[in-house]
């Protein structure tokens, strides 16, 4: 059974935590140095969060439909987002295993993911203050 | 030191993947029998992809007689392949393919010559420019993308350099002239299915040519081993590669003997393979924008670069350290003290003893480009899987101890 419910629920949680990491005013400069729109594809249940990282500009992350032109799309189960964000997926595995495709200069979005480490007990805890402690511990 | 906690450096991991399909034919007077054997891969009409300099040395006429012997026929010949591949040379070289009615690509010489001949036989196939490949398993496959990638046209390289591997690699590296960077495709059917490992195709390969190409097959075997993404089978082709460059790459700079020339196109062959699984390391990833924005030629960055990478990562965990110690036992490090600093010394002797650069600010890198270059190297796929995770502040320490 996969860990979100449906669409919302990956909005909620995923989404809220984009949100948060482009307001964070140490993290946010960093990731938007990546100078790119990264669009996240999501499978079961069906989604999508759309996000720009552009250097010197406002981030701005799409919940669902969106008028942003991603260059980056990366197309995973939110299971395997889900797990990236709990610091329990290997990125190159998941590229060799295809549980994650990436289309376009993915560079840009390679150079993120060591970024992303200090992120992974911020998802959980947030996950915990949300009270779902279930998806916590998946 | 703390280990990370998704690095696992010995015993059974939770998943890898090896592939090494590349049918290899290695031995004296192979080029006679080009066409013989391309023949056995489907090629029956050949489109040649070289560069102006192995056009001058006479090695494309011998090659051109060994694909017609066999009763093959040469749809064109493309020598124009510039120093870095870029979007526009495959581009021609595609057009060419088509417009001749080629039928199959025979890729003669170095890294980037056989990168051109992969990138260009992928849009021959399946059309678009080169960038719309970037990226890695992002090549057309059967039942909606879940099944088997689809064929590309036939591929046979002859290396006029024992150094990239190309010739049995997944990869392939483009340059972006205007975005000054290089990025990568990556996907199995980029693999030649044939590879003609003969020494007669590296006997006029300058000397700084022949150190640069055995520094980067070095650079393959050690990153491969050390790399996060290691695995058990590709252990065993970096640590022959090793022995292999430890027995020969002297010789085959300074002597040129034919013997040492031919142990080392099989140890660069050897040297690549562990990438294919995804294993490499940041002395990659440095080197990379050192070519893309200065022009340094792939072998001489790594030359230079590897051996702080071996003293950063080294000090990164006992486990780490642990590999080095088979790398260095190798290499025939005496051991005395900490592997890394050991290990590297014997590096830079090494490069010193081939006559290469040893400090990046001898080929023409500033230490004002420094922030350019770690924005780069944070956004090499190398870095990942480096051993150790370096921080952008660890990388701009890296170039200046380089520089």
């Amino acid at each position: 059974m996969a860990y979100f419910s449906d669409e919302q629920e990956v909005y909620r949680y995923l989404g809220q935590l984009f949100l948060d990491l482009l307001d964070d005013p140490e993290l946010a400069p960093k990731f938007r140095t990546a100078n790119t729109i990264v669009q996240y594809r999501y499978r079961n249940p069906d989604s999508q969060i759309t996000v720009k990282l552009i250097e010197a500009e406002e981030g701005q992350v799409d919940l669902g439909p969106t008028r942003l032109e991603p260059e980056v799309v990366m197309t995973m189960d939110a299971d395997t987002a889900h797990r990236f964000w709990l610091g329990k997926v290997n990125v190159t595995v998941a590229l060799a295993r295809g549980q994650m495709k990436a289309k376009g200069p993915v560079a840009k979005i390679l150079r993120l993911v060591p970024l992303t480490k200090p992120v992974f007990p911020r998802y959980k805890a947030q996950l915990e203050a949300a009270g779902r402690s279930d998806l916590a511990n998946a | 030191m703390e280990a990370d906690d998704d690095r696992q450096m010995a015993g059974f991991k939770d998943f890898y993947q090896f592939s090494a399909p590349t049918r290899v034919i290695a031995g004296r007077d192979l080029l006679d029998s080009v066409g013989f054997e391309f023949a056995k891969e489907g090629a029956s009409r050949v489109l040649l992809v070289t560069d102006g300099g192995i056009r001058a040395t006479g090695l494309v006429e011998r090659v051109l007689a060994g694909v017609t012997d066999s009763g093959l026929e040469v749809a064109a010949i493309f020598d124009a392949v510039p120093q870095d591949s870029d979007g526009a040379a495959v581009a021609s070289i595609a057009e060419l393919a088509r417009e001749t009615g080629a039928d199959s690509f025979l890729a003669l010489g170095g890294g980037s010559v056989i990168d051109s001949a992969k990138v260009a036989n992928l849009l021959f196939t399946h059309g678009g420019e080169a960038r719309d490949w970037e990226g890695y398993y992002g090549l057309p496959r059967a039942d909606d993308g879940a099944g088997r990638a689809l064929e590309l046209a036939p591929l046979a390289a002859i290396p006029t350099t024992a150094g990239t591997g190309s010739e049995v690699s997944f990869a392939a590296v483009i340059k972006d002239r205007d975005a000054q960077l290089k990025y990568q495709i990556g996907d199995f059917p980029l693999i030649p299915r044939l590879a003609i490992l003969d020494p007669a195709s590296t006997a006029t390969l300058p000397q700084a040519i022949a150190a640069a190409t055995g520094m980067d097959a070095l650079t393959h075997a050690i990153e491969g081993y050390v790399s996060r993404d290691w695995n058990a089978h590709t252990d065993a082709y970096a640590l022959h590669a090793l022995r292999l460059i430890r027995a020969n790459l002297e010789r085959a700079v300074h002597g040129g003997d034919e013997t040492a020339r031919g142990n080392m196109l099989i140890a660069a062959s050897l040297a690549i393979v562990p990438t294919t699984s995804g294993a490499l390391g940041i002395a990659h990833s440095l080197s990379h924008p050192c070519g893309a924005i200065y022009n340094v030629p792939h072998g001489v960055a790594n030359a230079i670069n590897l051996p702080v990478t071996i003293e950063y990562n080294a000090a990164g965990g006992e486990d780490i350290a642990a590999r080095y110690r088979d790398v260095a036992e190798l290499l025939g490090v005496e051991p005395r003290g900490e592997v890394g600093h050991a290990l590297a010394e014997r590096v830079r002797e090494l490069v010193g003893s081939l006559g290469l650069p040893t400090r990046l600010s001898q080929v023409g890198v500033p230490e004002a480009g420094i922030p350019q270059l770690v924005e780069g190297a944070m956004g090499d796929a190398c870095t990942l899987v480096n051993p150790r995770v370096p921080s952008a502040e660890d990388l701009a320490e890296l170039y200046r101890q380089a520089l």
